[in-house]
């Protein structure tokens, strides 16, 4: 195992050899300035299964796939309000029987009702397929096996068994879950696993809207300053006072990406990718933003967003900057999870529709179309490419993804395979009256809207 | 030295480093006639008596747990949107047709607040200090909800707690043109958001006069109003203004209430203000505000049933006609409201 590899292995042979030099405007719409250039994360690597690789994803770091490229998903144990969801270490609970009733996870609701659509319900192993072992297979690292009820063998890391998404259709794709945070009142989402990003010890990446948003390991954001280079500062000073080197161990060496500078005699700082790094003094919330407001000053990224749709815009609110569309109304995401024990999403058109009518329009299609309108891409007009967002046909009666041809078909975008919406009481651009509209906030059952900029709820995370 | 002369010699240097210390605190604080003060408690203004029984003799409201016990006995025998999903629909889709519920309104006839409208008609209050006409149909609504009430109430509790940890609600009030903190009959009073953390002492807990906010003249540009004033016997008497926004977040979910015909009364010191914010606060934002910033199981643990009370806040509601409806689209209000002296950079 080597520590420090800065080899990373990469199954996109267009993205293979990029050495990307690069911090990140943050509040931009085009996060990487030429499309051509996606910039990857580097990871360590540790001791995988040969049937195991590493794909690279678009805004969730490295993760590790199957043959098939499908990225693994582990679920881990999630403390709701009434109890666990989720897998404890080594112990599978996603099998193929069909649940009925609700769990009773979430109050104020008891457990017991019968849940929607029992005709059609799919299991959890329908939408989540175990990762299983071969006869031959052996345990490597942290990879290990442990066993199901039908005494069939299964991969788990770091103890987590492992599962593939059903909604993932190519390598690098993960559209079964993501590496962003989520809430304590979130369903026991599954979540995409990846080698360790290479970083030096003193400091964290994490997944954001924006990008992969490098910090120390005390949640301080890192910065970087257009005027310094891998071999000299230009702050200096005064302007010490509010930007703090990220200081190196007298011991640290370069390593790839990352390189020291010695600031004075003694003194070493970190560089990454060229550039010294420093925490800003008056970024007041973990994993900040702030400091990106100083001229020249900019956040670190490990790896930034994909490109947006070309008439989507960025708009000013009382809370930061949000996601809109052209005409400057706010986008948001719905988030659906049920409470039931398998904690199976309920925010794809392919799963069932009757949480999302309950909360859009009481149950009516047509009030929907009002009260939450799709986000409606414009004539002509085409997803970018290598993005996570696409165009889907959606039919406006049901929610569902529309049939081939079908005449009444909506033409909206969808973010990582789900359809985005507006909020009909949002009048005027930078209106956000959608956001946590919903159960739970909008976290079970509801809108969040897209957050581009924010300094008070850590909503970019 | 007898004991006498002793003791006037203390009372006589006691005294003048009391009013040299008094000086300098004014100095500090009143600045070039200005003084600011920032937001630390903001809360529905709500007269309790003791056991609730002069205001809520027939006890408190039920919520959202209790309701769905009564209605849905035999749950198990039902479905997801057969229970469930169809209470959430009336608290996201909420109608002024009446529930199953009776509703528990004070029926006392004491209130804080302001009397908005300059009369006095025979639903208004009456102020604790006997002046009539107050005006507080949202006490009239939220009173014999356990939630609404302090000290233990889930919103009273999570209101005030956020207003001192989040910056997203840092409300300040900046006196500009004041010749004396006592008496002035012209001042100008200027309201914004803050930029930064509050100064507090050791424990964190309470926070302490003589900090430093910046104005946010970038996200919260358009939260600065500005209105008229005067100070007699200490007491600041605003003019009202048209509306104001008041950013409004707990539970990490950023909202605002509307308050239109606002006005402020607070009485000032060197280094607190205290008094009300009152107005008419817009029915649906105020409704939106407490259901997205507080899940259903939030608003169990308070007993507040979004779907009753909505009904009852259309119901009380006295102000600003729908044109073509004829209803009432705000309901009077008043806030109690607490404020620390900061000195404002711009």
């Amino acid at each position: 195992m080597k520590y420090w590899s800065n080899t990373a292995r990469k199954t996109k042979p267009q993205l293979f050899g990029l050495t990307l030099l690069l911090t990140a405007a943050v509040g931009s719409l085009s996060f990487a300035e030429d499309n051509s250039i996606t910039l990857k994360e580097n990871f360590r690597d540790i001791p995988t299964p040969p049937e195991f690789h590493v794909e690279a994803t678009l805004l969730d770091g490295p993760v590790f796939a199957n043959k098939n490229g499908k990225t693994l998903y582990k679920w881990s144990q999630h403390k709701l309000r009434n109890g666990y969801s989720g897998e404890a270490a080594g112990t599978p609970q996603c099998y193929d029987n069909v649940l009925t009733v609700t769990a009773g996870l979430m109050s104020p609701y008891p457990a017991g009702i019968k849940l929607p659509e029992l005709d059609s319900r799919v299991s959890c192993t329908d939408l989540w397929p175990p990762v299983l072992a071969g006869d031959n297979a052996d345990p490597v690292g942290d990879w290990t096996i442990v066993e199901r009820l039908d005494g069939s063998k299964q991969w788990a890391f770091d103890e987590h068994p492992l599962y593939t998404s059903v909604r993932d259709r190519s390598p690098g794709d993960v559209l079964g879950g993501t590496t962003r945070r989520f809430g304590g009142d979130s369903p026991a989402k599954r979540t995409p696993i990846g080698p360790p990003t290479l970083l030096p010890p003193g400091f964290a990446v994490r997944s954001t809207f924006i990008g992969r948003l490098l910090a120390t390991d005390k949640n301080n954001s890192v910065y970087s300053f257009d005027q310094d280079t891998a071999t000299s500062t230009a702050c200096t000073q005064e302007c010490l006072n509010k930007w703090q080197p990220v200081l190196a161990p007298s011991l640290a060496r370069a390593q790839g990406e990352w390189s020291i500078l010695e600031r004075s005699p003694g003194v070493k700082q970190w560089v990454f990718r060229d550039k010294p790094l420093y925490t800003y003094a008056l970024d007041q919330r973990s994993w900040g933003l702030r400091g990106t407001d100083v001229s020249g000053w900019k956040n670190v990224f490990t790896q930034v967003a994909p490109p947006l749709p070309d008439s989507f815009t960025t708009q000013a609110t009382i809370q930061g900057n949000v996601l809109a569309d052209a005409n400057g109304k706010t986008i948001y995401i719905y988030n659906c999870g049920e409470d039931s024990i398998d904690q199976l999403s309920c925010n794809h058109p392919e799963t069932t529709q009757v949480y999302r009518l309950a909360m859009c329009g009481a149950g009516d299609p047509e009030k929907c179309l009002t009260h939450w309108p799709y986000v409606q891409a414009q004539a002509n007009e085409k997803a970018p490419s290598e993005s996570l967002w696409a165009i889907v046909f959606i039919d406006p009666k049901t929610g569902r993804f529309a049939s081939p041809g079908q005449a009444d078909a909506l033409r909206v975008w969808a973010y990582r395979d789900r359809p985005v919406y507006l909020y009909g009481d949002d009048k005027l651009s930078g209106d956000v009256h959608g956001g946590g509209i919903g159960e739970w906030r909008g976290q079970r059952n509801g809108l969040r809207a897209i957050w581009l900029r924010d300094d008070y709820m850590s909503g970019i995370l | 030295m007898g004991n006498f002369k002793r003791l006037l010699t203390f009372v006589a240097v006691a005294a003048a480093t009391s009013m040299t210390s008094s000086n300098l605190k004014a100095d500090s604080s009143l600045q070039d006639g200005t003084i600011g003060y920032v937001i630390t408690d903001l809360f529905w203004s709500v007269y309790q008596t003791e056991g609730a029984k002069q205001e809520c003799p027939r006890g408190f409201n039920d919520g959202p747990r209790e309701q769905f016990a009564k209605l849905y006995p035999n749950y198990e025998d039902m479905t997801v949107e057969e229970t469930q999903l169809r209470q959430e629909i009336q608290t996201w889709h909420p109608t002024t047709e009446p529930d199953d519920f009776e509703f528990l309104a004070v029926e006392g006839d004491i209130s804080w607040g302001l009397n908005l409208d300059g009369k006095t008609a025979p639903n208004d209050f009456t102020h604790p200090d006997g002046t009539p006409g107050v005006d507080n149909e949202v006490y009239r609504s939220v009173g014999c909800i356990i939630g609404f009430r302090g000290p233990d109430g889930v919103e009273y509790i999570f209101q005030n707690k956020a207003i001192v940890d989040e910056r997203y609600n840092r409300m300040m009030i900046e006196l500009s043109d004041v010749d004396s903190l006592e008496n002035d009959d012209s001042v100008t009073i200027t309201m914004s958001r803050g930029m930064d953390r509050l100064l507090t002492d050791a424990t964190g807990a309470q926070v302490m006069a003589g900090g430093t906010q910046r104005v946010d003249t970038r996200w919260g540009k358009s939260l600065i109003r500005q209105m008229q004033g005067s100070i007699k016997d200490s007491v600041l008497t605003t003019e009202p203004i048209d509306d104001l926004i008041i950013p409004w977040m707990n539970l990490g979910v950023p909202s605002i209430h509307l308050i239109r015909d606002m006005r402020l009364q607070l009485t000032l010191t060197q280094d607190s203000a205290s008094g009300v914010l009152a107005g008419y606060a817009d029915v649906e934002t105020w409704y939106k505000q407490l259901i997205r910033n507080d899940s259903t199981h939030h608003l169990s643990n308070g007993q507040i049933s979004g779907i009753s009370l909505y009904k009852a806040l259309r119901k009380f509601a006295d102000a600003y006609p729908n044109p073509e409806s004829g209803e009432n689209t705000a309901i009077s209000t008043s806030l109690d409201v607490k404020l620390t002296q900061v000195f404002i950079t711009h």
